[in-house]
């Protein structure tokens, strides 16, 4: 039985509709903007492409632009947005992310889109239905050898949504046939 | 290949198979019996993506980046220094700068900034991640205000702080720093946590941002090492 953490990639860009997604595409925006500025006073560059390719350093602008987006990631409650059980219900929780700025432009904000990584915390992985994955929340691999009843979800993989991480039972020893 | 075909070897592939007989219910199990290709309260039928039927939850809120703070201290140590700045607009006959947003940054005692991320993994219940970086929004009489510590120095510039000011719609304004006086610097350096660090090795006279004159930049500041320090400083932009 193996842990596992789900990862799901949330794209926010001007077609994004929601309230959360937009607020969180006009901070960002705001902030790539500011940003950007001071790390190109003579503002020769409009695009984050072009500040990547030419600015030492712009890789920062992905942490720098985060911070916009920070306070609204916590307004998440740690639940995964957009991805739902077999019930339709937000049911994944995280605590880690990550922020990226995929394209943007200093001032053409049609041109800004972000993407935010969702690491799932750890669920037990028991089998697979169809094209759902039938989980425990947690490390439940310890009540599943002792017998007890463990509550599960069912989790349908979707786009953007793919497994980031396993941790698997400790291979055992193989003895030496010296 | 299918997806779920795909999903199948793939977790058979990595062992998977292998606790099957531990789980009571298999796919012929868990499926309805009369399943149609009708979806119901948000559900999947071949390889569409769940939709959540519940809404977004709270109704999220505006909310200001996490540079925005009013003590920017976070974990560093030093002499407590209030610090005010006013905003002034030259093409306004000097008047006071409404809305204007400011960041300032400067180092800790020991002379290092906060680090900058990259594309790293961060942490929804991680508060310290960034220490001496604060914005705020000018007020009507065109004043922001940040409690932070004295700052240090390093090797090769004389103390400062840095200073970024922006208009309303975050257009660059002006990049300034803010120069320290030398006696009162001295008297920081000479105790407390900034004492094992010595004293400044630049005079605003040798740094090569502040060596064609400070008039404009020198900062006024106020009080104690045994009480604390206000600094106070007028920058004017062209808004």
């Amino acid at each position: 039985m193996k842990l596992f953490r789900l990862c799901y990639r949330k794209i926010i860009d001007i077609q994004s509709r929601k309230a959360w997604d937009k607020m969180v595409f006009d901070d960002t925006h705001l902030e790539f903007y500011m940003q950007a500025q001071r790390m190109d006073p003579d503002g020769k560059y409009s695009t984050f492409q072009e500040l990547s390719d030419n600015v030492p350093g712009a890789d920062q602008l992905h942490y720098l632009a985060s911070t916009a987006a920070v306070a609204y990631i916590r307004q998440l409650k740690d639940v995964v947005p957009d991805i739902a059980n077999a019930y339709g219900k937000l049911c994944l929780p995280f605590k880690n992310f990550r922020f990226e700025i995929v394209e943007s432009h200093i001032t053409d904000k049609m041109k800004h889109k972000i993407a935010i990584w969702f690491y799932s915390d750890p669920l037990t992985w028991i089998d697979t239905v169809n094209n759902q994955l039938l989980v425990a929340y947690g490390d439940q691999r310890e009540a599943f050898r002792n017998g007890k009843e463990v509550e599960t979800d069912m989790i349908s993989l979707s786009p953007f949504l793919s497994i980031s991480h396993i941790t698997s039972i400790a291979v055992p020893n193989f003895q030496s046939v010296c | 290949m299918e997806r779920k075909d795909f999903l199948k070897k793939g977790f058979s592939a990595l062992g998977f198979a292998a606790i099957v007989p531990m789980i009571s219910c298999s796919n012929n199990s868990v499926d309805p019996e009369t399943t149609t290709e009708t979806t119901t309260g948000g559900t999947t039928t071949g390889t569409c993506t769940t939709t959540a039927s519940e809404t977004e939850g709270p109704f999220p809120t505006k909310s200001p980046a996490s540079y925005v703070l009013n003590d920017i201290t976070s974990d560093r140590t030093g002499n407590k220094l209030t610090v005010k700045i006013t905003i002034q607009n030259k093409n306004n006959s000097c008047a006071a700068l409404a809305g204007a947003l400011v960041d300032i940054w400067h180092c800790d005692a020991a002379g290092n900034y906060s680090e900058y991320g990259g594309t790293g993994m961060q942490s929804t219940n991680y508060t310290s991640v960034h220490f001496l970086r604060g914005r705020q929004t000018t007020d009507a009489n065109g004043l922001v205000t940040f409690t932070s510590i004295y700052p240090g120095w390093y090797s090769g510039r004389a103390p400062h702080i840095h200073v970024h000011v922006y208009n309303a719609s975050g257009k660059s304004l002006l990049v300034t720093q803010i120069a320290f006086p030398e006696a009162t610097s001295a008297l920081v350096y000479a105790q407390g946590v900034y004492k094992s660090h010595g004293q400044a090795d630049t005079k605003n006279a040798n740094d090569n941002v502040f060596s064609d004159g400070v008039t404009t930049e020198l900062a006024s500041v106020t009080g104690s090492v045994s009480t604390s320090f206000e600094l106070t400083h007028t920058v004017v932009v062209s808004a």
